[in-house]
């Protein structure tokens, strides 16, 4: 059919100008019918030819129909069986011809008007289909757009946290070596003056003087490994390089996002319980986002192996006393087990396989160099709740 | 205590270790010399007698394996007993392998450094005795005259005196004589003894083939 309009275009014009006379033969045929049982039948059948031939084949079938039947019926007009009309016919013939062109041509327009609203609302309904198939294909492209980004987002924070965790384990290592590097000196000293000392002791006569110095010089060493060790404290309380203002909202919200992904490969359930309008507290954001992340990711190793309850983690601040705002976390873990509960702030003390010991020892040092106190808590319930207290800046409130 | 008895140098940058260290080898009787770096070490005069190293790997300037490869290229050999506060197994082996002694992880047993430097001093005293010969030989090979020397050499060589006589173009008496005065300053006691000295003063005069 679109491969050739043209003939096309004259199959269907040839067809229309075939039933324009067509439907006049059948008029014809049905006067005739009539006129055999009335004296006079009128043109009743030529009108709706005119009119069927102008609104299923348009106006030039139109056109040609009225020209048929007018012929038609002058043919049958007295005097009858001529095309030719007298004087008392002419009136009924032009009357005839007039009404005939009038219904034709309006019929035609009629049709015309009809396909025209017809083709509109075709013309309508494809705009509305494909304006709809492209509203479901952009649709489907910010789906996927949002699913990547998603995905992009996911891989960005799963990076960071494996980017902190390496950069926690990486300056751990180095702080480990340096430490145990330290320790060890004075240890060797100390080993080796004993081991000198009872030389001394057994030689023959023993000599009282070197066993004597040596004994001086490992209590020297021993003084100063303890020393070295109350440095290595002293850096995670004193080193606080940066105090600003802190909304302790702010900071959980924002290792909330950190933590989300390791949440929910532990199948966790993050839950947080904000308080309203709380003050600012003064403090070393990232260190205090460190104590955040560990006190979390604790929880959520605490309940890694918890299968006969939901595994919930709470985060809640509030302020308490109008001077501190306390956070707790609270998990659904296995708890502490009670003979732990003094040492789980010692430094290298661990429950866990791959435990330094490290995290609360260190998060107890940074609150409290903060002002603040750090406790933990076993629920009534299942797991357990560690709180910590910051001051409020009294400065920014006042 | 003299000259020639064994002494033990001890290098670490730890006062308290090198103190500790030094007090734990003078109760056994030995002399010891510490030092804070391998640059005041090797600036120091060291005694001509049997001695071994006690040196720590981590030092400030130049690091104790290094101390190690440099003391062998400059033909310097003196047991090394290494002592360090971590010790991995790569770094051990590489020392042990260039000829150390021990390696000894801090803080170590008393007894274990001792009985390390022992052995230590004991395969030095061995090769110390062995240059110390070797020295006298060179100073008493230094003391013959030329025509000695040339005599000495065609004597290790196997010749007869006449042969010899014919050679320098001297008589055979005075080769004779020439020969008892080396004898004499070489100290030898045999015609035997006087060919293996020559032999160790010039390994490559060895003329049975």
């Amino acid at each position: 059919m679109e491969s050739n309009p043209g003939l096309h275009r004259w199959v269907s014009a040839i067809l229309r100008c075939g039933l324009a006379l067509a439907l006049v033969a059948a008029a014809l045929g049905l006067t005739f019918l009539l006129q055999s049982v009335v004296s006079t039948a009128g043109y009743l059948f030529f009108y709706i030819a005119a009119i069927a031939s102008a609104w299923f084949g348009g106006r030039l079938p139109g056109f040609i129909a009225v020209v048929l039947s007018v012929m038609t019926v002058a043919y049958f007009l007295p005097p009858a069986n001529s095309f030719q009309v007298n004087r008392e016919s002419l009136p009924i013939f032009v009357e005839f011809s007039v009404s005939a062109l009038v219904v034709g041509w309006f019929s035609s327009w009629r049709r015309q008007a009809e396909t025209e609203l017809q083709y509109a609302r075709d013309e309508l309904q494809l705009r509305v289909e494909e304006r709809t198939a492209e509203l479901q294909h952009s649709n489907s492209q910010l789906l996927a757009e949002m699913a990547e980004r998603k995905r992009a987002e996911d891989a960005y924070y799963e990076a960071q946290a494996e980017l902190a965790r390496v950069t926690r384990m990486s300056a751990m290592g180095a702080l480990a070596a340096s430490i145990s590097h330290e320790v060890n000196q004075p240890l060797a000293a100390v080993v080796t003056n004993a081991d000198a000392c009872m030389m001394w002791l057994s030689t023959e006569p023993p000599n009282i003087e070197e066993a004597r110095a040596a004994v001086d010089a490992i209590a020297q060493q021993g003084t100063r490994a303890s020393e070295v060790v109350r440095h290595v404290r002293a850096m995670f309380t004193k080193a606080t390089p940066e105090r600003t203002k802190v909304q302790v909202n702010d900071l959980i919200r924002e290792v909330s996002v950190l933590i989300e992904g390791a949440a929910l490969r532990n199948q966790v359930a993050l839950q947080t319980e904000l308080g309203v309008d709380l003050p600012a507290t003064i403090g070393d954001r990232v260190q205090l986002q460190q104590v955040m992340v560990n006190l979390i990711l604790n929880g959520i190793e605490a309940m890694r192996d918890v299968t006969d309850r939901p595994r919930r983690l709470l985060i809640s601040s509030l302020l308490e006393n109008s001077d501190e705002v306390l956070v707790t976390v609270r998990d659904s873990g296995v708890g502490i087990a009670p003979q732990d509960e003094k040492r789980i702030f010692d430094a290298f003390f661990t429950t866990k396989a791959q435990g330094m010991g490290m995290g609360l020892s260190i998060s107890h040092s940074i609150i409290e160099s903060h002002g603040g106190r750090l406790w933990a808590s076993s629920n009534a319930d299942h797991g357990a709740t560690v709180h910590f207290t910051l001051p409020v800046d009294h400065k920014s409130t006042s | 205590m003299n000259e020639s008895d064994p002494i033990v140098f001890v290098v670490d940058d730890d006062a308290s270790v090198r103190d500790a260290v030094k007090r734990l080898i003078a109760s056994v009787g030995l002399r010891v010399e510490t030092f804070g770096s391998t640059g005041e070490f090797l600036a120091a005069n060291r005694p001509q007698a049997p001695a071994c190293l006690v040196l720590d790997v981590r030092l400030p300037d130049v690091s104790g394996l290094e101390l190690q490869r440099d003391l062998a290229a400059a033909n310097i050999h003196i047991p090394i007993i290494f002592i360090t506060g971590h010790a991995d197994v790569p770094m051990s082996v590489r020392a042990m392998k260039a000829g150390a002694v021990e390696f000894l992880t801090k803080p170590f047993r008393g007894q274990e450094l001792l009985d390390a430097i022992q052995e230590a001093i004991a395969r030095d005293r061995v090769a110390w005795n062995e240059r110390a010969q070797m020295a006298q030989l060179r100073a008493r090979y230094d003391s013959l005259t030329p025509r000695e020397k040339e005599v000495l050499k065609l004597v290790a060589s196997g010749l007869l005196n006449k042969q010899i006589g014919a050679e320098l173009g001297a008589s055979e008496l005075t080769i004779k004589t020439h020969r008892g005065r080396v004898m004499q300053k070489m100290g030898a006691d045999s015609l035997a003894d006087l060919v293996k000295m020559a032999e160790r003063l010039d390994p490559s005069s060895r003329t049975y083939k």
